[in-house]
């Protein structure tokens, strides 16, 4: 009986939680994406440009430039940057395509996340040589950090610290997100803007500058958690190394009715599933694929059950 | 009547457009790998649309362009109908679990065999097109995400069956055991690919473009397709078109991933797929989806990625990804096209100007 507790150990745990970062941060993304009604699903493809981008730069800064010559850890941390730097950057593209030019975004990002996983691969290619992975010795992991005072705390102090600074800046923008949705102007106007466009508009709320911050800030936190999957849980560069984790942050957002809280904690429920999943494998011998069959079983089910009950939320608004 | 040859002209110059701006992005790519732009595309268009050497590069590339014909032809149904179903991937590799299992596990005369594995594959095809259909219609789910949750789990369920109830032996790679001959579908040129399948698409293409537009049922399909409400006013009840359109085109996906294991492949291995269906919905984004577009750029994509394969990669060594750099660059600039659009028209009023004037006069 008591077997099946041994499942929940310390380091299940930890490692839910590292699983779920990526998708922590592409849901959180998509959540503010879609309050702002532009869909945005090319956050997957975004999320391998950041990836490769991220190691790519560091090991640029790590080999090529004093700073990270004198210091291998900064260059890590500006690998990161770069990554979310050329997140946003694609973020800008998108906005800027669909604002100014009225392109189709679901088209736009069945392009950028054709060509990312294509690029990534050719690139790989052409500068290192490397057909399926790439990996440079001299480049650092992104540092754990454990912060002695909460890992003091009993039982929960040890699942609550010793990850990488990625993984504390997303609970920190799930906080802060949470609080600027409800409590700053500019959140109650994307809140504006999520309720219903048009109303916006005539309320005078510029609903261009709501769709390009969604935009630039999904890419940025889409690239930051590229980075976090080649240089910050290992340190290397594979073929399609984020395997849909954003379009698991996609179905998390929608999960999580496009909320900062509900979006993290559907999430983070996400990365339970694998975690757990992981760990299924190593003490069962059900198969791994049925295993990991299941989170995707369970989108598709979670999806139903949201969609419906925003279905019958929208008939009853009409028939008022 | 005019502005009609407009539309069509720019219809076929927003494509063409984006080709050439394609292989102009891509070029950059290629100077980095350190070739000439100029060569590498000699060898591409030579190793994929070649006349030469014992099996022809071009009748190859009319092989590999058979199933992305179909899936193509899959997507075009279900942008048609309104909605924006990709799962025709998923639909391709549970048409290709069926023919593989029911390939060996039936015992039957040949041709009958060969008749129930197509059908028993177009059928769980179909099935697997109306989970996203019927999730869309009568509970408002998302059909792209669910089709992106489909497909990956048709990818694990593939990797399962392969792994474990249809391996033939113990052996390094997980694959099914070798059809038997009698039920493989003939090839016209051995070793090309290039087979009845081929015929098969090729008429289900004509098929398709008659039911569209010149039956009731496809002016109902395409009624609801430009807009569900417009199509209750009409007397058309949207909801039963859009089952019964992505049932077949799950048909279709499903008809593509079983004559791949009877025609090309004779059994199936993890990987099988590599994108297959998924270029579908690039083929039927590029081709305007109509029939006669999702033909062209069908042998267009698998050309392509053939060239860039047998050509690029093993002549030149740069690698075949540029392939599909290429494609996902003109998909780009498809999508883009309203950027370069008014130039186009701007060009194509200046050309024509000089004969308006005459005829008005």
């Amino acid at each position: 009986m008591f077997e099946f507790l041994s499942l929940f150990n310390v380091n299940v745990i930890n490692s839910s939680i590292r699983l779920a970062t990526p998708i922590v941060l592409a849901a959180l993304g998509a959540a503010m994406c879609n309050k702002a009604g532009v869909l945005n699903l090319a956050i997957d493809g975004k999320m391998l440009i950041g990836a490769f981008t991220g190691i790519v730069a560091t090991y640029f800064f790590r080999n090529f430039t004093q700073v990270g010559i004198a210091h291998p850890i900064l260059a890590t941390y500006l690998g990161v940057l770069t990554a979310m730097v050329v997140g946003g950057l694609f973020g800008l593209f998108f906005a800027w395509m669909h604002i100014k030019y009225k392109v189709d975004l679901v088209i736009l990002a069945i392009a950028i996340n054709m060509l990312a996983l294509e690029v990534t691969v050719y690139l790989m290619r052409v500068l290192f040589k490397q057909a399926g992975t790439w990996s440079d010795p001299s480049i650092v992991q992104l540092p754990s950090i454990t912060v002695g005072w909460i890992a003091a705390i009993p039982f929960f102090g040890s699942f609550l610290t010793g990850y990488n600074m990625i993984v504390y800046v997303s609970w920190i923008l799930a906080v802060v997100l949470s609080i600027m949705m409800y409590k700053t102007r500019f959140g109650r106007h994307i809140q504006a803007v999520g309720e219903n466009i048009e109303a916006a508009k005539a309320a005078g709320i510029s609903v261009q500058r709501v769709q390009y911050f969604a935009l630039v800030f999904s890419g940025v936190l889409a690239g930051m958690a590229g980075s976090f999957l080649s240089v910050g849980h290992l340190t290397l560069f594979t073929r399609n190394m984020s395997n849909g984790r954003g379009w698991i942050g996609n179905a998390a957002a929608l999960f999580g009715f496009n909320s900062a809280p509900g979006s993290f904690f559907a999430a983070l429920f996400f990365g339970f599933a694998d975690g757990i999943a992981l760990r299924l494998q190593n003490v069962t011998d059900l198969p791994p694929y049925i295993v990991q069959l299941m989170p995707n079983i369970l989108t598709i089910v979670i999806l139903a059950f949201v969609s419906y009950r925003a279905k019958l939320r929208e008939l009853k608004r009409t028939q008022q | 009547m005019k502005r009609m040859s407009k539309t069509m002209a720019l219809s076929a110059l927003v494509p063409l457009c984006a080709l050439i701006l394609g292989i102009l992005v891509t070029s950059i790519f290629i100077f980095l790998a350190g070739t000439s732009p100029l060569s590498a595309f000699e060898v591409l268009i030579s190793g994929a649309f070649g006349t030469t050497g014992k099996v022809w590069p071009l009748l190859i590339t009319l092989g590999q362009a058979t199933p992305l014909i179909l899936t193509g032809l899959a997507a075009m149904y279900s942008f048609r109908v309104g909605v924006f179903c990709i799962a025709q991937e998923g639909q391709y590799v549970f048409g290709a679990i069926t023919a593989a299992w029911l390939g060996v596990a039936l015992n039957l005369p040949p041709f009958l065999h060969v008749l129930v594995v197509l059908a028993a594959s177009m059928v769980v095809g179909g099935i697997y097109g109306l989970i996203p259909a019927w999730l869309k219609v009568k509970l408002g789910v998302n059909e792209i995400i669910s089709s992106i949750m489909l497909n990956s789990i048709a990818a694990l369920v593939l990797e399962y069956m392969v792994a474990f109830p249809l391996r033939a032996d113990q052996g390094q790679k997980a694959q099914s055991a070798v059809l038997d001959r009698a039920i493989w579908l003939p090839q016209f040129v051995q070793g090309s690919r290039w087979g009845i399948s081929f015929v098969i698409a090729i008429t289900l293409v004509v098929i398709s473009y008659l039911y569209i537009w010149k039956t009731p049922k496809g002016y109902e399909l395409r009624m609801v397709g430009q807009s569900a409400r417009f199509a209750r006013y009409g007397g058309v009840k949207a909801d039963p078109t859009i089952l019964q359109t992505l049932f077949l085109s799950g048909m279709i996906a499903g008809l593509a991933g079983s004559m791949e294991i009877l025609g090309n492949y004779h059994r199936i291995m993890t990987g099988f797929s590599s994108g297959l269906g998924f270029d579908g919905l690039s083929v039927a984004l590029l081709g305007q989806s109509h029939p006669l577009g999702v033909v062209i750029v069908a042998i267009l994509l698998a050309g392509i990625r053939q060239g860039a394969q047998l050509g690029l990669q093993i002549n030149l060594h740069v690698p075949r990804e540029l392939g599909g750099v290429l494609i996902a660059m003109v998909i780009l600039f498809i999508a883009a096209e309203n950027v370069y659009r008014p130039y186009l028209e701007k060009l194509y009023d200046k050309i024509h100007a000089p004969k308006k004037e005459l005829d008005h006069v």
